[in-house]
């Protein structure tokens, strides 16, 4: 493996905080090298300054993405941690779903759900599933919105696929929803098209302006900004904050806090689980 | 011990035994079906790694019934096919339905190791992904309950704090009062 120079470790952190906001710890060289050693090998470089360089060079940004699918963190399974799964559907998705009922029983209930950093998108699926599970048939009076973003071209593409391997899938899924709602594709799984239509993804960095993205009532931003500075993770809540509705919901992290963070936001408890409102 | 228990159904005496002297002396475990009927029973009543089945077998259950069965009852199973050159076809539908691999006659007893060996050795590295992954959700949990009733607490604390400086700042009322009524929120705290 490649190994990496000290003088190097300084200008490739940099470069990866500024394409992507992730903050890598420069004691941590083997977490350069193991990730980065085979992208600058197959370019034929011999040292990661050549690869910073052939990066920087590059106007169709290939080997940028590369480097950003290489670093992002994709552990992620459906119904990671039960807790917000629960929450969503106890307090959080009835409550909205209450306050945007309209009068008019010809109009549909409209609700936008943003799952901030959906990486493969098993994520938003579990949040698609919860849904399709609480209002069951009644579905056509609704209008979900549901929406991924992630830094990862190929973390993207694959949730837009919907298609899981065996051992993607046997975590966190029972059998039952599993039949429910994917169908069998050789030794893979694939999502069944009801719930692929409840979706979309798209490629964002959380670092850049939000735009055209427009106002969620629930949002979800799990176990990213623990990838960001102080700094950075300040900025990022408070454009959080800016894209929520006056009345809507974020969940962040289970082990994650926004104490000292975001004073737009304060938390409140539901049985075991945290959710977070705006400051009225 | 290769910790592998595998499950071999073969109509053929002939290879069944050899299938089994071989696997023993590579130190696997190894149970014996002459047809898929035996095959699908031992299957559910035993614990299986992997089938290693003949494709064509007489009577209605064939290989890829067998492997269908074994993948409903259990997608850990790992099911190898064993096909005669001209099946080859049969072997890689069979291969869309979750095999995980096949081999041609004659077996190639090398090339079966090696396949198991890499079975084997997947095995251990999802254990240890597994075990790795608890691990993670213990702390993780434990992390979880006491940021989480930091967190609460911090806020009331704040709510508390913000409520006294907006009376002690106010512009309406006697200082005594201010005093007395921050006062008062401190002391009522729990």
């Amino acid at each position: 493996m490649l190994k990496i120079t000290a003088e190097e470790l300084k200008v490739i952190a940099q470069y990866i905080h500024d394409i992507s906001g992730i903050y890598l710890d420069q004691s941590k060289s083997y977490l350069f090298e193991t990730r980065l050693s085979s992208i600058a090998e197959e370019l034929g470089c011999t040292s990661y300054l050549e690869l910073y360089n052939k990066a920087k060079k590059d106007a169709a940004k290939k080997i940028e993405r590369q480097i950003i699918d290489a670093i992002s963190t994709n552990e992620t399974l459906f119904f990671r941690d039960n807790g917000p799964f629960e929450l969503l559907r106890h307090k959080i998705l009835p409550e909205i779903i209450d306050l945007r009922t309209p009068r008019s029983p010809r109009l549909k209930t409209n609700v936008k759900i943003w799952s901030a950093a959906s990486s493969t998108g098993q994520e938003l699926y579990s949040i698609a599933m919860t849904i399709r599970e609480l209002i069951g048939t009644q579905l056509d009076n609704f209008n979900f919105k549901l929406l991924g973003t992630d830094i990862s071209d190929s973390a993207v593409k694959q949730a837009s696929y919907g298609k899981y391997n065996k051992f993607e899938i046997e975590r966190g899924l029972p059998r039952q929803t599993l039949q429910k709602h994917f169908t069998l594709f050789g030794d893979s799984w694939k999502v069944k098209d009801e719930l692929r239509g409840m979706v979309n993804f798209r490629k964002l960095n959380l670092m850049l302006p939000f735009a055209g993205l427009g106002k969620f009532d629930i949002i979800l931003c799990r176990n990213v900004a623990i990838y960001f500075t102080l700094a950075d993770r300040k900025k990022l809540f408070n454009k959080i904050a800016d894209s929520l509705t006056d009345d809507g919901f974020l969940i962040i992290g289970s082990t994650e806090s926004l104490t000292g963070i975001c004073p737009r936001f304060v938390p409140k408890r539901h049985l075991r689980s945290i959710f977070y409102q705006k400051k009225n | 011990m290769n910790g592998l228990t595998i499950l071999v159904v073969d109509d053929d005496p002939v290879i069944r035994r050899l299938l089994e002297q071989r696997l023993l002396k590579e130190n696997y475990e190894v149970l014996l079906a002459e047809d898929g009927y035996k095959g699908n029973a031992i299957l559910s009543s035993n614990h299986v790694d992997v089938v290693l089945t003949d494709l064509m077998m007489p009577g209605d259950i064939g290989g890829i019934e067998v492997l269908e069965f074994a993948k409903n009852l259990d997608r850990n199973i790992e099911v190898i096919l064993i096909t005669a050159h001209s099946s080859v076809d049969t072997a890689v539908e069979a291969m869309k339905k979750g095999a995980s691999d096949y081999l041609e006659k004659p077996i190639n007893f090398t090339e079966l190791f090696l396949r198991l060996e890499k079975i084997s050795t997947m095995r251990g590295l999802l254990r240890s992904a597994e075990d790795l992954r608890q691990a993670m959700d213990v702390t993780e949990h434990t992390a979880a309950e006491t940021i989480q009733n930091l967190e609460i607490i911090t806020a009331t604390l704040q709510t508390r704090l913000d409520n006294i400086e907006s009376i002690l700042t106010s512009e309406t009322m006697a200082s005594e009062d201010k005093v007395s009524e921050a006062l008062n929120i401190i002391l009522n705290w729990e």
